[in-house]
């Protein structure tokens, strides 16, 4: 039987600036279809590791492969397979939503594009939105816009970074329907984030950063065999602060 | 994934489209233009006045003359072409038309940058330069369809304000100008956009942007034009020494090197090449005044090579420039 | 220390951190050489333009005029300075302006400092205290220079009366890019959006220097920015005389010019000013109009918006 392809994976995979090592070799493998919630301390090297994933950045040594494409020799490739939310998107104000999306959905090559924004919009239920501009929205209407473009082209791997980032409860409770909505539908998501209430409810592994190394990784099952939600907060901590022996 | 891999023309025409539609939403392009026209029309009314003033003059001495009993032909006669009013005009596009193209530059790199878009653009299946293409082209866009609009106020307004109906030939020339125009002002926006694309805040890029504009647009030529002795005398130094034309060129060619000097720091201006190919294709400069184009073109090609090469060589250095992701955003 | 006083403290600080106004100012020190060189480069190329032509004159039995270089005292010299600073000084004075405002504002501390126990007009005091000290730092700089640059050049005797004629020009000339700060300022502080105040004040500054001499002499915009063009006389019409009556006292560049002409002695025999205000009036009123519309703006400042991406 072969091995099923990985959605990410990463070997040795680093980026330095200089002296400054930002994110030491990482090597990591997310099957697809899962929900993969990426912890960490901030300046820890999340957003760096997204942006290496993303194609965004160009790693200082190690590989990186994404719906089984190289992200150094094959970014056009990756792109094509990926969706991405950056942290505090804030889109074409002066535009409509249906605007701002068909323009994205056109960039990424969707064959039909009203016909692929209109399903987007039902399925994130915004069609209220669609004809409004963006300018006027608040940040949780922002955010689902910018979870839109990420996903109309349906990506076989999407990048959130901290999507809950500043949203309220509710907005944060509407994020988590979709990532399972999503999930159902067999999409893998990479999400960075902070708040460890999401990551219990939402993901099916995590990762820890803390200062550039992966410190722990595990699957959400295993995880939840050991520890409750309170539980997690300490396992977080105690890795992030004292290394991956505090799991074990 | 989606069901195609886009065309690379497909995502920079996407991209220019947007653009274009989001300058005509935000009217800056409108303000633009009318900002341009309203300085075009006031260099092109102010020449005619006062060149109606020196035409009046010109008739008062002739009759004084005249009553005298003496010739007309001890001075000279205001020439009447009427592309020569578009002096001030074409010297407002160096430099006004410069500043709005730099700052259209700036709004198209920071707005990306402020909405957090271009992280999401640079994330779409398409190689990162096709971007910065398609960025060139919607700058370009803007200027063709601002000068167009400056050049044809300007074609209306020039018979009206002279007195003397535009030629085939006059409308040849007009559409060159506007051409070399469309390049002086694209090479702008790729600056103003390349700066603040790369600069560690988009406003610090302007603020470069600017400083750059300085010393390219107004210094160099202002050296290269205050060394000039004619300028260091109010009236000219020969005029004032009441010199004839055949002994003024031999004392000049005793500072052949100061010449060259002189010249080499204005030639380091693409702001000179655009001006001395714009007045000798209009004839503002007194040797080309009425001279066939095709002479006139022979000449000046240098100029508007210059000017091509260095439009392309700042596009082809802004393409081949990576995009740092550490400036997605307006701070970094 | 008082509020105003600690705000100045803290804003001059910032901006003596700030790389692009440190190399503005650097760019502007280096013009202010280049000056001395080319004032001394062309005064001798006309001293041997005039000999060779005096020979030919001489030769040919005609009059010999004087030398127009022993006509010209020596400050005349410095005829470029007054373009370097309406030019770089101005432009150093509006990023100056801008970015007191804007720092604070992308830096996400307008609510911190609002929220602190003083008054709204200390903050507006604060800012325009830094703005008048950055901008006379400025001339200080040329000050330096041009004063090395006049005892170093050979053949130019230098009188006290010189000295006091190159200090009030440099007031002038500090009197004159701080009114375009002050316009930055309080257009940043009015203008939320990234270098909205950049802009609006430079748009105020290019009409100052290349629309209005058009409209009141038929200055071209290179004539305005060479120091002897810039000095036309106004042209014998209606138009330009209603004009120049009526645009004068706002023609600042022109007048700020004329200044420069008359302190630094190469004012053209008779020249007088653009319209009927002077502009030893015109330039010190402007300046009180611009500092009242910076204090205004930045004492109605929005202390609450602001952050990076605002």
């Amino acid at each position: 039987m072969t091995k099923a392809i990985p959605a990410v994976s990463t070997s040795g995979l680093s980026k330095s600036y200089g002296d400054a090592v930002v994110l030491h070799p990482l090597s990591l493998d997310v099957p697809k279809g899962e929900v993969f919630g990426f912890l960490g301390h901030n300046g820890a090297g999340k957003t760096t590791t997204i942006r290496l994933l993303t194609t965004l950045l160009a790693p200082t040594s190690g590989t990186a492969r994404v719906a089984g494409h190289d992200v150094a020799s094959d970014p056009i490739k990756v792109r094509a397979s990926i969706g991405y939310l950056p942290e505090n998107v804030r889109l074409y104000d002066r535009f409509t939503t249906r605007e701002n999306l068909t323009f994205f959905a056109r960039l990424s090559g969707v064959a039909g594009p009203v016909e692929a924004v209109r399903e987007t919009l039902d399925f994130l239920d915004i069609a209220p939105l669609a004809d409004r501009r963006v300018g006027t929205f608040s940040k949780g209407m922002r955010q689902r816009v910018g979870l839109a473009q990420a996903i109309l082209h349906q990506p076989e791997v999407l990048f959130l970074d901290e999507p809950t980032s500043g949203l309220d409860p509710m907005g944060v409770r509407q994020l988590r329907e979709i990532i399972e909505k999503l999930h159902a539908r067999g999409m893998t998501i990479f999400m960075n984030t902070h708040l460890l209430s999401e990551v219990a409810r939402s993901c099916t592994s995590i990762g820890v950063l803390a200062h550039g190394k992966l410190v722990f990784h595990d699957s959400m099952q295993a995880v939840a065999d050991k520890y409750d939600e309170r539980s997690l907060e300490d396992l977080y901590v105690g890795v992030a602060e004292r290394g991956p022996e505090v799991a074990a | 994934m989606p069901d195609l891999l886009p065309s690379l023309s497909g995502s920079v025409t996407t991209i220019a489209l947007r653009d274009a539609r989001e300058q005509l939403r935000d009217r800056f392009l409108l303000w633009a233009t009318l900002a341009l026209i309203a300085a075009a029309a006031v260099s092109l009314v102010t020449g005619a006045i006062a060149l109606h003033g020196d035409a009046a003059t010109y008739a008062a001495a002739r009759a004084q003359l005249l009553a005298l009993g003496k010739g007309a032909s001890a001075i000279a006669a205001p020439e009447f072409y009427p592309l020569k009013l578009m002096r001030g005009m074409i010297e407002q596009i160096e430099i006004m038309g410069a500043v709005i193209a730099l700052v259209a530059g700036y709004r198209a790199a920071a707005a990306e940058r402020g909405r957090q878009t271009l992280a999401l653009i640079l994330t779409r299946p398409m190689p990162h330069w096709a971007y910065t293409l398609a960025k060139i082209i919607g700058g370009m866009g803007l200027a063709a369809v601002s000068l167009a609009v400056v050049f044809l106020a300007t074609a209306i307004l020039l018979p009206i304000v002279s007195g003397i109906g535009l030629t085939m030939g006059d409308a040849l020339r007009l559409v060159l100008t506007w051409a070399a125009g469309v390049l002086y002002l694209t090479a702008l926006f790729t600056l103003g956009f390349g700066l603040s694309l790369w600069a560690k805040s988009p406003a610090s890029g302007l603020i470069y942007a600017f400083a750059l504009w300085i010393l390219v647009v107004l210094v160099a030529p202002q050296i290269g034009d205050t060394m000039d002795p004619d300028n260091q005398v109010a009236g000219g130094v020969f005029a004032q020494l009441s010199i004839p034309k055949a002994e003024q060129d031999r004392i000049k060619a005793g500072f052949a090197g100061y010449e060259t000097f002189r010249n080499g720091i204005e030639v380091a201006s693409v702001t000179k090449h655009f001006e001395r190919f714009t007045f000798a294709v209009l004839g503002i400069k007194d040797t080309y005044t009425g001279a066939p184009l095709a002479k006139v073109m022979a000449e000046k090609q240098g100029d508007l090579l210059f000017l091509f090469l260095f439009s392309l060589g700042l596009g082809g250095l802004a393409l081949l420039r990576p995009i740092n992701p550490d400036r997605l955003t307006k701070e970094s | 220390m008082t509020p105003a006083r600690l705000i100045a403290r803290q804003s001059l600080s910032g901006l003596t951190r700030d790389r692009s106004v440190l190399i503005l100012i650097a760019f502007f020190a280096a013009m202010v050489l280049v000056t001395a060189w080319l004032g001394w480069s062309a005064t001798n190329t006309v001293d041997a333009i005039y000999v060779d032509a005096a020979t030919y004159l001489a030769a040919s039995g005609q009059p010999v005029p004087p030398n127009p270089v022993s006509q010209s005292a020596p400050l005349a010299v410095l005829r470029n300075l007054g373009v370097y600073i309406s030019l770089i000084g101005a432009f150093g004075s509006i990023v100056i302006g801008q970015l007191l405002i804007e720092t604070d504002r992308r830096a996400g501390t307008l609510p911190l400092i609002g929220a602190r126990p003083f008054e709204r007009s200390d903050l507006a005091l604060g800012k325009m205290r830094a703005m008048v000290t950055a901008t006379g730092a400025m001339m200080a700089v040329a000050a330096v220079i041009s004063v090395a640059m006049l005892f170093t050049i050979p053949s130019l005797v230098v009188r006290p009366g010189d000295l006091l004629r190159l200090a009030l020009f440099l007031v002038a000339g500090w009197a004159y890019i701080t009114i375009f700060g002050f316009v930055a300022l309080g257009a940043a502080a009015r203008m939320p959006a990234t270098a909205s105040g950049l802009i609006a004040a430079t748009v105020v500054w290019l009409v100052v220097t290349f629309v209005l001499p058009e409209l009141t002499a038929n200055v071209h915009p290179t004539a305005a920015i060479n120091p002897v063009s810039t000095l036309a006389t106004t042209p014998d019409s209606v138009f330009f005389h209603l004009m120049s009556r009526v645009l004068g006292p706002l023609s600042l560049a022109e007048g700020f010019a004329w200044a420069s002409g008359d302190l630094l002695s190469f004012l053209p025999d008779g020249l007088a000013p653009r319209g009927p205000v002077p502009p030893a009036v015109a330039l010190p009123v402007a300046l009180i109009l611009a500092g009242l519309f910076a204090a205004h703006s930045s004492a109605k400042l929005d202390l609450n918006a602001g952050g990076p991406d605002a």
